[in-house]
């Protein structure tokens, strides 16, 4: 009955990194790719769709750490409070900007608030699993810089410059991941990050031979499982599953309930959003 | 100030800027979604243009109140994570049902409806504002609940000094649980009324062109504050014997600010149900707008509720002191152990932010709702390019 709620957390988390990813990507790209204010709209509309369900995948990430793993939630979130606080600003101005632009006034907060968010996840991230904070910081924002382009190249009509920028990210990316094994911290089982790191490389190797084959749904996916990649290696950073910090059976039972009817709907009508939203190709 | 003072202070400014957003977004989404009922059902194309009227002001509310939201929810986690510790077995549980039924599910089906505009088959589009409009409604529900919990704990047992649920249905039959629900979603109603008539009387003071139009949607918003407003007060006023039996000492420990907002919320709300009262029989032949300063009154209320609504929250918040969860776990107890600099950057971080993107969002709703029911040539929001 545990297991299931560390999945549960493990694929909300993963969901999370790997959507919203792209959309911190564009977030930071469509300023750069969009050479007057109708392109930057265009290219910035190419996300916005999507915008709205995946921000909330980590909403229902903290919603499940809290109710079933309240002790974690706790002690992790008044641990790295700092590293919060920070995603936390990042994505409220973000989250509000993205929504509220009416002008290139507000690319300001969309800009600068989807760096808070990359450079925020990257301190945390190196905070739980070790390792120095400008790197991740560097490998985040990197990463969803890929993630985004990537997006950007498959949804696009014209995808020309995305793709020039999504080919010059892979090597930082990939750079980072193999730095990130290297400059570690100690952690409970190292084993999950090495493991983590592989997938990452083997999803960006498949990334960067789907892009050359023009399989932009493929490397869409790669880029999307290197996102969750770094996220997925906390639980090997410390003991999730203890009897100390998880809920007791009442409640994870009700909650059972709730999210087995909740997810599938999320799925389906988060799918039924992908569906008719038409990609360029 | 200490280092409590200022977590205090910032989760009670967290709330009422949240509580600001997303009781305009619960009170104008059930306008909306009757009136695109209607606009399905009927022949007349008014309907439909006031669906994207005021559809376009709820989704512009909603954008902070989604923002908002994801610092509420964090912040339980970074600054009182005794009460995690404590209680999150039982506390936990309604929050987390909230965030998957209401942010998550909701989310997804707003998320559709803005994008599925003139793409999806009307009934599905129907069907899918009703769907944000029910999601909405169950994330009040369960924030009630868990609000109800910290005032007055049911359904747990103490074991190794933790809480553990024992009993989750006695959750929803907690006794400070169903009025109390009952009366915050009568006062979002209020709020959506009051401000769907503000606005429109706002139109008929510049002498809109938009007659039809706008004296639908005054009707509405007065309607809706007179069936609203009565049923707020009437069950504000059940509250007292309730919490007179469990929390006997509330409005002493609410303390002068509590006491102040508990006497503008009653005020404020029988001046609501009056004025909503008066102005029904001056909606035949538009007497009202004919009278023209009735008009006038109706702007100037529009904040009127969300004022009323706040001092309410305050008085049921700062009655429960010095307690937590009341009787079982301090305030001071709760507390994270941060330092009063995290304390302090975190609060200010968090207070200019919201003020800042508050402002810009009501700057922003009051443009739109001035401009009235034309056809934008700049889309009000990249989310909304069809709205």
């Amino acid at each position: 009955m545990e297991g299931v709620w560390v999945v549960l957390l493990g694929v909300l988390t993963a969901g999370y990194f790997a959507l919203a990813g792209f959309d911190y990507g564009v977030g930071l790209l469509y300023r750069f790719l969009g050479r007057d204010e109708p392109e930057r709209t265009r290219v910035l509309r190419a996300m916005t769709p999507f915008f709205l369900g995946n921000e909330v995948w980590l909403v229902a990430a903290v919603g499940v750490l809290f109710g079933a793993f309240p002790r974690l939630e706790g002690e992790l979130l008044s641990e790295h409070r700092v590293g919060f606080v920070t995603v936390l600003v990042g994505l409220v101005l973000f989250t509000a900007a993205v929504q509220l632009r009416i002008g290139p006034f507000w690319d300001v907060f969309v800009v600068g608030g989807a760096l808070v968010v990359a450079v925020g996840w990257g301190v945390l991230l190196a905070d739980v699993l070790g390792g120095p904070p400008v790197l991740w910081a560097f490998g985040l924002v990197s990463l969803f810089l890929l993630h985004g382009a990537v997006f950007l190249a498959w949804r696009l009509e014209d995808p020309a410059r995305a793709l020039v920028v999504a080919r010059v990210l892979f090597a930082p990316v990939a750079v980072f991941v193999v730095a990130a094994v290297f400059l570690r911290g100690p952690v409970e089982a190292p084993a999950v990050g090495l493991v983590g790191a592989a997938v990452a490389l083997l999803a960006l190797a498949g990334a960067w031979s789907a892009l050359r084959a023009r399989a932009f749904r493929l490397a869409f996916l790669g880029t999307g499982v290197v996102c969750a990649a770094p996220a997925l290696a906390v639980f090997g950073a410390r003991d999730v599953v203890t009897p100390e910090v998880m809920s007791h059976a009442p409640t994870l039972q009700a909650l059972g309930w709730v999210a087995a009817v909740v997810l599938p709907l999320v799925l389906v009508f988060q799918w039924a959003t992908w569906r008719l939203s038409r990609a360029a190709r | 100030m200490d280092t409590l003072g200022l977590a205090r202070l910032q989760f009670a400014v967290t709330t009422s800027f949240h509580f600001l957003f997303v009781l305009l977004t619960l009170g104008l989404v059930t306008l909306v979604a009757v009136t695109q009922t209607r606009a399905t059902l009927s022949a007349n194309p008014v309907h439909a243009r006031m669906t994207r009227f005021w559809g376009r002001l709820y989704v512009v509310n909603y954008a902070l109140g989604i923002a908002t939201g994801i610092v509420m929810e964090f912040q339980f986690g970074l600054n009182w994570s005794g009460l995690s510790h404590y209680a999150g077995d039982v506390f936990g549980a309604p929050l987390a049902v909230e965030t998957l039924v209401a942010f998550f599910l909701e989310s997804t089906f707003l998320g559709l409806w803005i994008f599925g505009w003139d793409r999806l088959n009307k009934w599905v589009h129907l069907a899918l504002i009703w769907l944000v409009t029910l999601t909405a409604y169950a994330s009040a529900l369960w924030i009630m609940t868990a609000n109800a919990f910290l005032q007055h704990p049911v359904g747990h047992q103490e074991q190794d000094g933790v809480l553990r649920l024992v009993d989750f249905s006695a959750l929803l039959s907690n006794p400070l649980f169903g009025t109390a629900v009952t009366h915050v979603v009568f006062a979002a109603l209020t709020v959506g009324g009051v401000f769907v008539t503000g606005v429109s009387a706002f139109h008929f003071i510049r002498r809109t062109a938009e007659v039809e139009f706008f004296r639908r949607s005054l009707r509405l918003g007065v309607v809706t504050t007179a069936l609203a407003a009565p049923m707020v007060v009437g069950v504000g006023f059940a509250q007292f014997p309730i919490l007179g039996e469990f929390q006997p000492d509330k409005t002493e420990a609410a303390g002068a600010a509590g006491g102040a907002g508990l006497g503008f919320m009653i005020q404020i709300g029988f001046l609501l149900l009056l004025a909503s009262w008066i102005t029904v029989p001056l909606l035949f032949r538009d007497w009202v707008v004919k009278m023209r300063f009735p008009l006038y009154l109706m702007v100037i209320g529009i904040p009127l509720p969300f004022i009323a609504a706040i001092g309410g929250w305050l008085y049921r918040e700062l009655g429960r002191q010095p307690w937590l969860v009341y009787g079982l776990l301090r305030t001071e107890d709760a507390m994270s152990g941060a330092t009063r600099d995290g304390m302090l950057f975190s609060f200010v971080a968090f207070t200019a932010v919201f003020a800042v993107l508050a402002v810009a969002d009501w700057v922003l709703i009051a443009r739109l709702a001035g401009r009235g029911p034309v056809e934008a040539r700049v889309p009000v929001s990249p989310l909304v390019p069809a709205l």
